[in-house]
């Protein structure tokens, strides 16, 4: 194969890449891998701009969880989850908070699929797969340390200029 | 207390929770707001860990409950009891209640596919009620026809698209599962004009006043008031083009006087009668 016809398999290679509905983000600042696939949404495909949009603030939403559940700080919850999800993880800290207790997420990556995006955009159901180091810490002990993968149910919805996570649920099985 | 006996012995009969090195005896399963009984558990300090709580309590040896209050929230938990650990899962309980997305909120009639409907279901404790379910939507308009379709739930949520319907009007537009269920309002509006009809008049100052007739959609309802209609009059000097809203259901204008002109009516994409004025009609 000639240079020029390499480069334009490797156009045509990106310009698909660019064009499907997987998108995977991996930022040190931004949050954990998140590997997206919007393929099988239902009723609405997921716009492009969207996608990454989703996969932006679900990464930054992991992030603000995991350094939320360490340091007890709730505050942090505030940019990237409302609702239900917002009160629980709030809880969460506050109980964790009262009795010296905390957690910490070695978070290793989501595998991310939708599998519903109302007609009207308003919200977007995803399934999780989530593989995460967890530990449980007493202070600073730690009483439990455990590699695990697990599934999450989550309802994300649009707000002014993110997308917020509204239901975070892990469950047994999909 | 008998009753709640019977349960927790019946939650302890489900196969054990996920293994560690020393397991407590926990069951897999539980349902929200249920309590669990942990057998066998060693004496010492105990950690629950939940979507929504962190406790650290002293234990004696032996049978240890949970209370359901601090496993309402559906999710994955963890106990440890010394070396002892367990995971379980708290699933959700029968449906409570519907949050309901109904877009848009208004509509115009017999529009095809127009309204949407998306039903969330859950139970009493806020978790998505996972099992699939029917869900009922109905949407209709006070002495119209009501459309009705049912949607089966995945993962806590339905949804629809229905057909507006041919009524102008408050819409009804109700989601429901069992006995539960969740009204929303979708105003329907007149569509479009169905057909216009105007016919004209010489006025007092010799000015041609035109006049439609009552102004409605193809299913009869009237057009709102407001809305722009549009005369047009050609003669030999030029063109003069009038915008009149429709007000209690007709539109009015006053066209400059004319011995020969052709006078035209039109809203939006939809086109009136022609009037050949001094032309003998």
């Amino acid at each position: 194969m000639s240079t020029k016809a390499g480069l334009i398999a490797a156009s045509l290679v990106l310009a698909v890449a660019a064009l499907t509905s997987s998108f995977t983000v991996k930022a040190a600042d931004a949050g954990p891998k998140i590997a997206f696939d919007a393929g099988a949404a239902t009723p609405r495909q997921v716009e492009e701009g969207t996608v990454k949009a989703v996969t932006r603030d679900y990464a930054a939403a992991w992030k603000s969880l995991g350094e939320a559940v360490e340091q007890n700080r709730a505050d942090l919850l505030n940019a990237n989850f409302a609702g239900t999800a917002r009160e629980r993880f709030g809880a969460l800290v506050e109980s964790q908070a009262k009795n010296g207790l905390r957690q910490r997420y070695v978070d290793r990556g989501h595998k991310v699929q939708v599998i519903f995006y109302s007609a009207d955009g308003s919200s977007m159901q995803v399934r999780d797969t989530a593989q995460i180091e967890i530990q449980l810490l007493d202070g600073s002990e730690v009483v439990h340390s455990e590699q695990a993968t697990v599934s999450y149910l989550a309802l994300l919805t649009p707000a002014e200029n993110s997308w917020k996570v509204r239901v975070l649920e892990s469950v047994p099985e999909f | 207390m008998k009753a709640l006996r019977t349960l927790v012995l019946a939650s302890a009969l489900v196969w054990p929770a996920t293994v560690f090195a020393a397991d407590l005896q926990v069951p897999k399963n539980v349902v929200a707001g249920q309590p669990v009984t942990i057998n066998s558990a060693p004496g010492g300090t105990m950690y629950l860990f939940g979507p929504n709580v962190a406790v650290k309590q002293n234990v004696d040896a032996g049978t240890v409950e949970v209370p359901g209050e601090r496993l309402q929230a559906a999710g994955r938990y963890t106990v440890v009891i010394g070396d002892s650990k367990a995971t379980f899962f708290v699933t959700n309980g029968k449906p409570e209640s519907i949050a309901f997305l109904a877009r848009p909120s208004r509509v115009p009639a017999a529009a095809e596919e127009a309204v949407t409907g998306t039903a969330f279901i859950f139970d009493r404790y806020d978790n998505l009620v996972r099992q699939p379910l029917p869900v009922k939507f109905e949407l209709a308009v006070a002495g119209g026809a009501p459309e009705t379709r049912t949607a089966t739930s995945r993962d806590g949520a339905a949804w629809v698209k229905m057909n507006s319907g041919r009524k102008e009007g408050a819409a009804q537009f109700v989601a429901s599962t069992g006995a539960i269920s969740t009204k929303r309002v979708v105003q329907h509006v007149a569509s479009d004009p169905c057909s216009i009809r105007m016919r004209a008049a010489r006025g007092n100052n010799g000015n041609i006043v035109v006049e439609t007739d009552p102004i409605r959609d193809c299913s009869g309802n009237a057009v709102p008031d407001g809305t722009i209609v549009t005369f047009t009059s050609v003669d030999r000097k030029g063109r003069s083009t009038i915008d009149a809203r429709i007000k209690r259901g007709i539109a009015r204008a006053e066209l400059p006087a004319s011995d020969n002109a052709t006078i035209s009516v039109a809203a939006g994409v939809v086109m009136g009668n022609e009037i050949r004025w001094g032309g003998g009609r």
